[in-house]
């Protein structure tokens, strides 16, 4: 009980600087393939063919990618004959245009925001990283980012997996609880676009079918400092 | 006059049980009601002529060769404790009619209108008995009927015998009392009568008044339900019918009380502080361990019986501060202390009689009383809801309801002790005054359980029955209570004189008058108060009401010395005013300022994503007062034991069977070991039992040379005799050897 004190000060601060400054840590994110301008007709429809989300796109000499598919599989940077070139940022959030916030942005969430995440079908995997936020390196409470259990004191509904049959209902209550104004935040490929399951015969395709989607975190997952950069997205609205 | 009241009683009371046992069965209940309203409303006018008039009153019953003259005799202590019993009596009467529909088909219910009306005839004999032998019987009557009355829904053997335990722990409790009245009456020359007991009791040792005191205590403390000697009150409460359970607690539990003060501060004066401070601590004691265990309790009725247990504690905790006070010559104090105990005493049957009604009628209505199945009858039934919430208000002392004034003033009598000068006896009033804190607030935290439970929220469980409504006699008898849970709290200032009379009685000071003073009446001014002080309280607005209200103020206050003016002071009255006024403010702000500004979504309440909201998702009773029990883990000490069905390498789990065992503390500290003892004692004389006839034999001779032997001192021919006998019965035996 005593030695987590000196252990805790011995071991200093650990803490990310993001958003201050860069984080330029190993590993911190898994990165996105890098769009082409231009591409070869041939070296274009083996990346179509190899992607298995159909997250890349050859249109008129350019190999355009989807990040909101893309599940970072590497097989267009490492098994293709013409490999991608991958970038290893993680600034990846977006505003969506179906969102209902557009403007003005509220300016209720500039001080703290309060998080309700809705598990709908998802893997496991963007949940963890959705945990990660909680941890001394993350630790999201320093930017004023909290996990709440009720939907009656969330402002921002954080919906990660693919919105199966069985999770519609839910995230709609959950969607209809929350006092307005109100954000939808959609993280990982699956909730943006049904993911590597696409539109099947239990799932849709991602949030946005659902509820009006004010902000997108591709990455599948997306690392946590991806979410942590749409949150400060949608605490700001720029 | 009284002799007319005390004649009708006693002549509608017989014409009662006449009429409840001759008329047919669908009559009876209603016909019993009738005439049990007239005999409470005799009763009742019988105590207050008394606690009216200045004398005592007294009727001459018969002379009995060798015990002497039996006598009725009506102070106003029992003129106090007479009108609060007619008040239970009256509107048990008014509810019971409608409440025993329920049991018609399955009881006889003339048998029950005779008890009845038997039990309010022991009642009154108990509270007017002015001799030993008619307060016995009266005492012992009233326990009979009492058990009668109690398990009258005979079903099997578990549901008698809670009543049994009461019946029997009563009778334990009786003998107690007959001994120390026996010893009383020792030193009275031959005489029963109270009044020659009191004129004979000063000449009482310091070891013959112990004795009194403890055995009385006793006695009394089984029937008042304190602790440790109160495991039969929980138990008997929800076997007994609702009507019977409004009567335990608002009627026959204050005779306890009655016993109480009767004996230790009117017959046998106390003249040191023991025995005020044993009353005072087991009363705070008793509170505190009731009112926990109310918090746990899911049933209704336990759980108002376990606050019955608190209550009385509250109770008799006054009782011994007064007793103190009294000992260490503060009659001012003691009287303070007294009117504060007498004030709970009536609060409380006053509102405890109100909640058992509303529980029976919940549990007539619903099929249960199970808080953790019950919830949502505000719906239902919205003016039993207003009722009860007015008894639970008034329960937990919230102002400006009736329990407030009376554990304000208990409190406040308690801090008094600073007047005192042992050091000892301070610290044992501080902490029986934070005992009775504690236990105010629990008691808060267990009636916003009770009723938002029961009233509050969606049912929680789907068999409740919800079509019909309580009875219009069920209603009133519900609503003259609460008006008068209403009217004991927010006048208090008329309520203290009345009982002012009665402490008068008992200290010889005039307590009331150092209560309330005559803010109403600059002109006449107060003996102690100087007309700088009441032009102080004019300019705060103590006068407010003046014109339209009778008496001296509606402020409670108690002054003190030149240096600390007032000691205490407080006005419900004003407090009400005040609340009034504010709610309706924030009304008016609420909805013509705020109700402008936003408007209010109404959207289905929070289910955790399901369909609907289903009534096992609801906050539980258990839920609710699991803080308190993780809190006092160590007073209830719940024994868990678990058993899971595995399967599948013992990763899948088939069921959990959780079993949680909770022994009360009073068994398992006191009554367990004493029971573990004695037949531990038993089993090893029952080794002397072993069917061997020489050996039984030998028993006998030893008996018989042991009392040879203690005998010797005071039969000297018995010495001569002795070995004569002994060897005819050795021969004897040998014989049969």
């Amino acid at each position: 009980m005593s030695q987590w004190v000196i252990s805790g000060l011995r071991k200093g601060v650990v803490t990310t600087r993001y958003p201050g400054r860069e984080e330029t840590a190993n590993g911190v994110s898994p990165g996105f393939p890098v769009a082409l301008t231009s591409v070869s007709e041939e070296a274009g429809r083996e990346l179509e063919a190899i992607c298995p989300t159909g997250a890349i796109r050859f249109e008129c000499g350019e190999a355009h990618v989807d990040y909101g598919r893309c599940v970072h599989c590497f097989r267009c940077a490492r098994s293709a004959r013409f490999p991608i070139e991958w970038e290893s940022g993680y600034e990846w959030a977006r505003l969506a245009s179906t969102g209902t916030n557009s403007a003005p942005w509220p300016k209720a969430f500039k001080k703290s925001m309060h998080i309700r995440v809705v598990d709908a079908g998802d893997c496991g995997a963007c949940l963890n990283e959705v945990k990660q936020l909680n941890n001394p390196y993350y630790n999201m409470h320093r930017l004023g980012f909290f996990i709440t259990p009720t939907p009656r004191n969330a402002d921002i509904l954080l919906v990660v997996g693919p919105v199966n049959d069985h999770t519609r209902l839910p995230l709609q209550q959950t969607y209809e609880a929350m006092p307005t104004p109100k954000l939808v935040m959609a993280v990982g490929a699956c909730a943006l676009s049904g993911g590597v399951f696409g539109s099947t015969f239990v799932t849709g395709g991602g949030v946005k079918d659902v509820l009006p989607v004010d902000v997108e975190v591709p990455g599948s997952p997306p690392p946590p400092l991806a979410i942590l950069h749409g949150l400060l997205l949608a605490a700001r609205g720029v | 006059m009284l002799d007319a009241f005390t004649v009708s009683f006693f002549v509608i009371c017989c014409a009662g049980i006449i009429v409840s046992v001759l008329l047919p069965a669908g009559m009876s209940s209603r016909a019993a009601g009738c005439f049990g309203v007239a005999a409470s409303i005799a009763m009742g006018a019988m105590g207050g002529y008394a606690l009216a008039s200045q004398t005592p009153f007294t009727i001459a019953l018969w002379s009995l060769p060798q015990i002497g003259p039996l006598c009725l005799s009506v102070d106003r202590l029992s003129g106090l404790f007479l009108v609060v019993s007619a008040f239970v009596f009256l509107t048990t009467s008014i509810y019971s009619p409608e409440y025993l529909k329920a049991y018609r088909e399955e009881f006889d219910l003339r048998s029950l209108g005779a008890f009845y009306f038997a039990l309010m005839v022991a009642v009154d004999l108990v509270l007017t008995a002015a001799d030993v032998l008619t307060f016995l019987i009266g005492w012992e009557l009233m326990s009979l009927f009492g058990y009668v009355l109690v398990n009258y829904q005979k079903r099997g053997e578990e549901r008698t015998r809670p009543g049994y335990l009461m019946l029997v722990m009563g009778e334990a409790g009786f003998v107690a009392v007959l001994i120390a009245f026996l010893m009383i009456a020792a030193h009275s020359q031959g005489s029963i009568l109270f009044s020659s007991l009191r004129a004979h009791s000063a000449s009482l040792g310091r070891t013959g008044r112990w004795g009194i005191f403890l055995l009385s205590f006793l006695g009394f403390g089984i029937k008042t339900g304190l602790a440790p000697f109160n495991r039969w009150l929980p138990q008997a409460h929800p076997v007994a019918p609702a009507n019977v359970s409004a009567l335990l607690s608002g009627a026959l539990l204050n005779l306890g009380v009655y016993g109480i003060v009767r004996v230790n501060a009117n017959l046998v004066l106390v003249r040191s502080v023991g025995p005020g401070l044993v009353v005072l601590v087991i009363g705070a004691f008793s509170a505190l361990m009731g009112i926990m265990y109310a918090n746990r309790n899911d049933d209704m009725k336990e759980m108002l019986a376990n606050s019955s247990i608190e209550n009385m504690g509250i109770i008799t905790t006054g009782v011994g501060a007064g007793l103190v006070f009294m000992a260490l010559r503060q009659p001012i104090l003691a009287g303070i202390a007294w009117i504060a105990a007498l004030y709970q005493m009536t609060n409380h049957s006053v509102y405890k009689s109100l909640l058992f009604f509303g529980a029976g009628a919940i549990d007539t209505i619903t099929g249960t009383r199970r808080l953790d199945r019950l919830g949502g009858l505000i719906k239902q039934m919205p003016l039993l809801a207003i009722f009860f919430l007015v008894g639970a208000l008034s329960i937990s002392a919230l102002p400006p309801m009736s329990g407030f004034v009376s554990e304000w003033l208990t409190l406040q009598s308690l801090l008094q002790s600073a007047a005192l000068l042992s050091r000892p006896v301070k610290a044992l009033f501080a902490l029986s005054g934070a005992g009775l804190a504690l236990t105010a607030g629990l008691a808060v935290t267990c009636f916003v359980k009770a009723y938002t439970m029961a009233f509050l929220g969606v049912p929680r469980s789907v068999r409740m029955r919800r079509d019909t409504q309580p009875g219009f006699l069920i209603r009133l008898a519900l609503g003259v209570s609460a008006v008068f849970c209403l009217l004991l709290g927010v006048l208090p200032t008329y309520v203290i004189p009345v009982l002012g009379r009665v402490t008068q009685g008992l200290t010889g000071a005039d307590a009331a008058t150092a209560l309330v003073p005559p803010f109403f009446d600059r002109a006449r001014g107060h003996s102690q108060l100087p007309p700088a002080f009441v032009a102080d309280f004019h300019k705060l607005g103590a006068q407010l009401g003046q014109r339209v209200l009778p008496g001296s103020g509606l402020v409670v206050l108690h002054r003190g010395a030149a240096q600390n003016p007032v000691v205490f002071a407080m006005s419900t009255s004003y407090m009400l005013v005040t609340l009034v006024v504010l709610a309706g403010f924030l009304f008016l702000v609420v909805r013509f300022v705020l109700a402008r500004r936003a408007e209010a979504v109404r959207k289905p309440p929070w289910a955790g994503g399901l369909a609907s909201l289903l009534p096992e998702l609801t906050y539980t009773a258990t839920g609710f007062s699991n803080p308190v029990r993780v809190t006092f883990n160590a007073v209830f000490h719940p024994q868990a034991s678990e058993e899971r069905l595995e399967m599948v390498a013992g990763r899948f789990r088939k069921s959990i069977t959780r079993v949680i065992n909770e022994v009360h503390i009073f068994d398992r500290l006191i009554f367990q070991p004493v029971v573990d003892r004695v037949s531990h004692i038993a089993q090893r004389l029952s080794r002397m039992h072993h069917g061997r006839l020489n050996a039984y034999s030998a028993y006998v001779l030893g008996t018989l040379l042991a009392v040879l032997l203690l005998s010797r001192t005071h039969m000297e021919e018995h010495l001569v005799l002795s070995p004569a006998l002994i060897l005819i019965v050795a021969l004897l035996l040998d014989r049969v050897l």
